[in-house]
Order: C-alpha cells, then structure tokens, then sequence
C-alpha cells in the first residue's frame, strides 16, 4: 500500500502532516510515524545546548558528548554497550551547532531498552576520569586527520574569512583546536553537562513500525523528570563584514588542491526568499546536472567534482553561498578563472525557464526520493521541528517550489549573490609558488 | 528458513520466464537474451530502484589497460544517440528532472548503473538504461575531456595516505591475480587509454547475457517485467562468450611489508590477509570473525587497543570478493602510538583467538549484529539494492538472501579455526602508512 501517494497532477506529495502523531512526552516534544517498513524504528532526536563559539564551547561540548557512552553512574562503557550490540541496535550522541543530536535504530522490540540507555547516558554519565583523558586523545586524533584533508583545511579558512568566531559558522584553526583541547579539564567537561545539557527545545522524532502510544509511553517513562537547562543563547548570529580576500593553506605531499569561494548571504532559513534561493543556487550547482557540473567537470574536464550551496543557513543564524571544487596541480588557475566565469554569467543573465522547470521536478521529486528511510523521514520530521516549522510544512514544501516563478527566482540571484564579493580559500600542494592553499577502505571508485 | 521456491508468479509476460525466489527475491531471464532479473517488490513510499549490474571489473583488465572499466562507466554517461547534452537530453539531466539519483560505481568485479526515483519514472530509467547496453557512443572528443576529469579523481584518491596505504598492501599481497592494480588504474594507463581500446572494451563485455538488471522498491510486477521486455529484449545477446579471467594468486608463502610515507598527522597500520573466495562457506565464518575483532565496544580489538589507547579507531573487513581476496585488520594509530606497538596488539589479539576460540556470547553477539543489519537493509530500496549488486559481483545473488540460515550453521569452532587457518603469517601482507614529519 503506498504511504505516499500521487496527486492528482502526477507528481509526488508526501502527505505526511496527517499521519505524524504530534504530542507531548515526558520532558518534550514526541512525534511518531508509522510507515509500512517491518520490525525497525528509527529515531533522531535533540535538544539546544546553546554553546558560546566564542569562548570555545563547540570543542568542549565535542568531548563532553564523546563521553556520554563512555559509562554512566549505573553502567560502565561495556554495560552499556552491550545492551546496544546484543540486539545489533545503534545509538550515536552527537554535537551538531546549537544543539546535541541523538540518533538511534533498532528492531521494534528492542526499542524500550535502548531508549532507556540513551535517556541514561544524556541525564547520568559518569565522566570517568580515565575516560576523560581518553575521550580526549578521540577528540585529538578526530583534529588531527581532519588536518590532513584538503577539503576540510579549505572550509576551515573560508569560514573564519566569512564568520567572526562567536558565529557558530566559524571553526577555528585546527592548532587553535588542539591548543584548546590540551587545556580542557574534566571539571569544564561535568561544568558544561551541568549547564548546558537538559531538556531545553528536546524535540523526538521516531519512525517506523511503530505503534504510536507505546511509543510515547517508553519516551516519556526513560525521560521522566529530565530538566531543561539555563544557558542563555551566547551567538553572534550575523557574518563578519569583510572586504573580499584570500586565505591559503599550504599541505605538502599533496596532488589535488581544494577550492572555496564564498560570501556569506543576510537571509535565514525562514525568509520568503529563502526558496527562491534556494532553487537559483540549484540551477547553478545543486547536482551533476547544474550548470557547474556541467561546464566545469563535463564540457572542460577541469575537475572531478563541483557544486554550490546555501551552507549553514538556519532560522537562527546566517550562513554562506559557496563553491567547492577539485583541482589538480596543473588546473588550480584554470579552473578557478573558468568557475568564476559560470558564476558571473550566471548572476549577470540569471537563470532560463527551462531550467527552472528541470529543477522545480527535479527537487520536488528527489525530495520524495529522499523521505524513502525510515532515518531520512526521521532527520527530516526533526530538522523541521528544530527550525520552527508546522509538521504540515512537511507536505507544503513541494507545492512551495512548484509556485515559484523566474522573476521569483532571478530577483533573489540578482539580490542575495555578489560573484565581485566572493572570498577564496584554497588548501593542497600548489606548483607554483606554494601557498601562494565512515569507515577507511579500499573502495569502489 | 529462507524460502526458496520455484513456483513462477502468475501474469507475467512470455518474454520473460521465472527461474526461482528466495527470501522474497524473484530471479526471472529474458529468453531472447538471457537478461538476468531481479525483483524484490516493497511496501512503502512510492519509489523504487533500478541497477544494472555488468559482470565486469577492473578483474578483467590486462596490463597497460588497467583503469578502462572505471574510465568506461564515466563514458557511458557521456550520451547514447537518444541520450545526448546536445539534444538537450543528457543522461544525468533527463534522469535527475524526474527527481532521481542517479550514480555508478566500479569495483573489482563489477560495475554498476542505478537510478533511484519516484516509480512513476522508472519506465525512464529502464530506457536509458537499455539504450545504453549497446548504444553508448563514447565519442572520442568525450574520452579525452573525462580523461583529466578522472586523472583529477586520481588525485583526490592520492591526497588521501590511507587510501594510497590499501593500493599498496593490496598491490604487494597479490603479485599475479589482477586484483593486484587499483580500480581507478595506473596513472600512466588513464594517459593512454585510447577510444578504440574502451570501444573493444565495451564490446566485449556489455552485453545483456552479462549483466543482471535488479528492481527493488513499490512497483507492479506485470508492469514493471513488460516494461523491461520491451526495452531490453530487443537487444542481441552478446555474438561470443564473455571472456573470464583464469589466473589464479600463487600460494603466499610468507609475510610482505610495504611502508608509505606521506607528508601527515597519524599513522596508520593495515594487515592483511590471504581468504577465501565469497561463495566459501569460510567466507560467512569470517565475517563473524571480523565483527567479533572489531565491531562495538565490546570487540576485542576495541578492547585491547582502542579502548587502550593504542588506537584511535579499529576495523576489521572481510572483502568478499569472487576470487581469493584479503580479510583485513586497519588501524588508526592514537597521537604518540607507534606502529610496531600497535601491530603487536592486533597479533596478541588474533593469537588469542587462535589459542583459545571465542566465546557463545561473542557468536551471539556477533550473529545479533548481522540479523539486526539485514532488517536494516530492507528500510528502502537502495541498501537491498547494493547488498545484491555485491553478491551479483560475488558469483551468487543468493548469497544475499540466505546469509542468515547459513550464519545460524556457524559455531565457535568454526570461528576458532578460520583464524587459525586463514589469519597466519605466511599468509600477511603489512602496511604501514609512516607521516613523514614524524
């Protein structure tokens, strides 16, 4: 039986507002849907932690949640975990802006157990002093790969030319990260938990075979009792007006260098011209199929990869318009020259009705693709959630960009981009002069 | 028990004949052809996944050619004479309209083409599809524009030291069987691979008798079959048979060490070792060995060197591959850790298991994990979709679906003497991935 059935003019509409139970369970908000899928749940849930950027709480709030499965007052690291593999269930705690996300799978049977675990390891860890230090050594050797990345040493540097260090956009420089780190404590880590983890905004949503009340009953017995919290939001919500500049992290050893150019962009999430936005920046690199893509990697064969994006843009803070892309050694001036070209033309003669068409289907259309898991209707029920939005804006987000038209469109790429405005990062091994920059496997290319 | 039958659905269309199901999996052929098709119809949100599975990977390419099957999937999004950017319909952009996703990938003894999307498209995606099986131009001008864009994803693949560290103990542990060269090729190779080479290339091994075309998701059977009848039947079967590789890897006879150094942070440590093809009921046996090593808080990897802060992370893999392959320890090294250390660890562990076999509660546990990871599987059409396309790839589409019976054959004695026949010395390849600034 379909769980998501056609309208009338044959495109998809989830139609999902209807089938999500919204409710109040234990210290917050419960939303359950029941899909056609046998013997899982899926589950995403998360409350506002309300870190200060500035006074380098991401970092802190980084470890203090990578030791949240490292043991309880009740239960050891192994306890713990072998609630969680003796059922193959998984239960990750994760730290993702403002707030702390959970997220979690398991057999429908199973779900009573490891909720209650993960009601336990967010209200009563034991911050271990062992564990601490082991925690973060984790937290250390998570920086130091990511300093071996091209691509994340060049977001890096985009986002602290971009962001002022209380945005919550910016990450600092991964030695700034490290040297931080060493003069973290075990008392800052039990600090933060006190005043920064509870209930505030907590906000769950579970899907999948399903059955909506127990399902609030387990939530709001393993979550009786947890309170909120009282740490104020500490953010800079707005970029840092800068002229447009360039940042170069040289890497040694290096044969591909990766490429940002950005600025940020005034509008939030929950701005009318927030889907017109988004839909201009579609038609120029949102998928192989853009513009980007298709001048860059297919016509030229400058480049293994290539997009754009609205990145960081919440209902709460700004976020940037960027270009990513891939170069190798001998490409690095070419391919940078022949992108800043696609985005000027673009900003300059805007978008066609066609290819406002294409991507009007083709978004409405992946957007039905993408609610097929029970995980991805989770993420998507929850981000929903945490940006202020009506469940019914679940089924209204299709008809939203089928509504807009090319004025709607071009006026917000006329508007929101500024290719003369663009800053650049770059990190990698250049020829000449330098700097002038899951799971490990073998893999299908 | 797996059910596994042979009586054939009702209403299907004589072009297509039922051959059997398993686990709900219906296995049917294209008589003109000897297409393969796989059908596994689900509930749920109207969308479903087509995937062309071609029976080739970078297994079948000879020396100074290796790299063509990867560089081949690139080109066969390049266009077909109906499927063409010049025509303002482009493989990707007519696929992509309709809200689809749309990707392959190449792999040692595969390739495949997939499109997931709203069912209401799926005649599309059999149609480019099946037009491409035979009709992909690859123009010459389009080999040397995607030349560079390949020798670019080389590059990206060479920043990254961990993935250099794998081509390395990959290319030292097997000296004759070609699993020995990377899937995306030698450099030199991608420079010189020419249009006459991947034209011969395509002829010789995209044909439907070597492909198997898998559909999973929310679809009407007669439909779904008769829409595949039409388009794939009227496409010959390949004129000679498929050429299929026979050399065998010579016996490994004791321990080979390779070093990469590169400029970085961490070190990281790879030991691998000699295992059985995929169909090998072993294979199924180190599997379990693998999760029990290296999957959770409770393995004993983690326990030992994690957990000890020896490492930083721990996996154990255990590629099933359809000739001989490597079942695989890979470390991360914790900050101030050094190899040799962290390699004593992983040995003192495997030993251990060796000496004295693992326990019914690690079985248990491990059994738990991939009973759970299978129900997982079946949460949209896409994880089913690529589990299949890697026991297509494995010689057996069954593989798949009769992984569980087979795991509940397993015991701890089996557990106890895989390690002890397949994780030995003589049968070891190390990798060390040595930061050049330490």
């Amino acid at each position: 039986m379909s769980e998501i059935p056609p309208t009338s003019n044959g495109a998809a509409t989830p139609d999902l507002a209807s089938r999500i139970q919204d409710r109040s369970a234990g210290p917050g908000r419960l939303l359950t849907l029941r899909t056609a899928v046998d013997d899982i749940v899926s589950w995403r849930g998360s409350f506002v932690a309300n870190p200060d950027p500035a006074a380098g709480d991401p970092l802190l709030q980084k470890l203090t949640v990578s030791l949240l499965d490292k043991g309880t007052k009740q239960r050891d690291r192994f306890e713990l975990a072998q609630v969680l593999e003796e059922c193959g269930a998984k239960l990750d705690v994760s730290s993702d802006g403002l707030f702390v996300e959970v997220s979690g799978r398991a057999l429908v049977d199973d779900v009573p157990r490891v909720m209650d675990v993960m009601a336990e390891m967010l209200r009563a860890p034991a911050f271990n002093p062992e564990e601490f230090e082991k925690a973060r050594a984790q937290v250390a050797a998570d920086i130091q790969r990511r300093m071996d990345k091209t691509s994340a040493q060049a977001s890096t540097a985009l986002s602290q030319r971009l962001f002022p260090d209380g945005h919550p956009n910016h990450r600092p420089a991964p030695q700034t990260a490290l040297d931080r780190l060493q003069r973290l404590s075990i008392e800052d880590v039990r600090d933060y938990h006190a005043t920064h983890v509870g209930s505030t905004e907590w906000t769950l949503a579970v899907v999948g075979d399903l059955q909506h009340d127990p399902v609030a009953t387990v939530v709001a017995e393993a979550l009786d009792g947890w309170a909120p919290h009282d740490a104020p939001a500490a953010y800079a919500p707005d970029a840092a007006p800068a002229d447009p500049g360039r940042s170069e992290v040289p890497m040694p050893d290096k044969s591909n260098v990766d490429v940002r150019l950005g600025h940020a962009v005034p509008i939030r999430r929950d701005h009318d011209d927030y889907s017109a936005l988004y839909v201009g920046n579609y038609i120029l690199g949102g998928d192989f199929a853009a513009r980007l893509m298709s001048t860059i990697r297919d016509e030229k064969g400058l480049t293994y990869n290539i997009r754009s994006s609205l990145s960081g843009v919440t209902t709460r803070y700004a976020g940037s318009w960027q270009t990513s892309i891939t170069l190798s050694h001998d490409a690095v001036d070419e391919g940078i020259a022949a992108t800043k070209e696609v985005l000027r033309r673009f900003v300059e003669e805007g978008a066609t009705e066609d290819e406002l068409d294409a991507k009007k289907t083709t978004i409405t259309g992946s957007y039905t693709v993408g609610l097929a898991t029970t995980e991805r209707l989770a993420q998507s029920i929850l981000t929903n959630a945490e940006r202020g939005f009506d469940v019914s804006y679940l089924d209204e987000f299709p008809e939203e960009i089928r509504a807009l038209t090319l004025d709607d469109v071009n006026d917000a790429i006329a508007r929101y981009l500024d290719p003369d405005a663009l800053h650049k990062a770059l990190a990698g091994t250049q020829p000449e002069p330098v700097g002038a920059g899951e799971g490990p496997t073998r893999r299908p290319e | 028990m797996t059910e596994t039958t042979t009586a054939p659905p009702h209403d299907i269309p004589a072009a297509v004949e039922f051959q059997e199901a398993s686990d709900g999996i219906e296995c049917y052929r294209l008589t003109e052809n000897d297409l393969r098709i796989l059908l596994l119809p689900q509930d749920g949100a109207p969308v479903a996944t087509s995937m062309v599975t071609y029976h080739v990977g970078s297994r079948d390419e000879r020396t100074g050619h290796t790299g063509a099957t990867h560089m081949l999937e690139h080109l066969m999004f390049k266009g077909t004479e109906r499927y063409h950017k010049r025509k303002g319909t482009s493989i990707f952009g007519t696929l992509q309209r309709v809200g689809a996703k749309v990707n392959a990938s190449t792999w040692l003894d595969r390739t495949n083409y997939y499109e997931m999307l709203p069912t209401q498209h799926l005649p599309l995606a059999l149609d480019v599809e099946a037009d491409r099986m035979r009709g992909a131009l690859l123009d010459p001008g389009d080999v040397e524009d995607e030349r560079t864009v390949i020798l670019n994803e080389r590059d990206r693949n060479q920043n990254d030291p961990v993935s250099r560290l794998f081509d390395e103990v990959w290319g030292a542990a097997f000296v004759a069987h070609p699993y020995h060269h990377p899937t995306i090729g030698w450099k030199s190779d991608i420079e010189s691979i020419t249009p006459d080479g991947l034209r011969e290339y395509y002829d010789t091994f995209y044909w439907p008798n070597n492909a198997t075309l898998s559909i999973v998701g929310q679809f009407d059977r007669p439909e779904v079959l008769a829409e595949v009848a039409e388009r794939f039947g009227q496409i010959d079967a390949a004129p000679h048979e498929i050429p299929q590789v026979t050399t065998a890897e010579p016996e490994q006879s004791g321990p080979r060490r390779v070093t990469v150094r590169q400029d970085g942070q961490l070190g990281a440590v790879l030991m691998g070792f000699k295992s059985p093809p995929a169909l090998d009921e072993d294979s199924d046996v180190l599997d379990v060995l693998a999760r029990i090593l290296a999957s959770g808080k409770k393995s004993r990897l983690y326990r030992r060197c994690t957990d000890q802060g020896l490492t930083s992370d721990v996996f154990g893999i255990n590629f099933r591959l359809r000739d001989p392959g490597l079942f695989s320890v890979f470390a991360y090294l914790a900050p101030d850790q050094d190899h040799e250390t962290v390699e004593d660890a992983i040995r003192e562990t495997i030993v251990g298991v060796q000496e004295d076999g693992v326990t019914q509660e690690e079985l248990d546990r491990a059994r738990s994990q991939l009973r759970a990871q299978i129900a997982f599987d079946r949460d949209g059409p896409m994880r089913v979709a690529s589990q299949l396309n890697e026991a297509l790839a494995a010689g057996d589409w069954k593989l798949y679906t009769q992984y569980l019976d087979r795991l509940d054959q397993i015991t701890v004695q089996d557990v106890q003497r895989v390690a002890q026949t397949y994780l030995t010395s003589d049968k070891m390849t190390v990798g060390q991935y040595v930061p050049s600034e330490a």
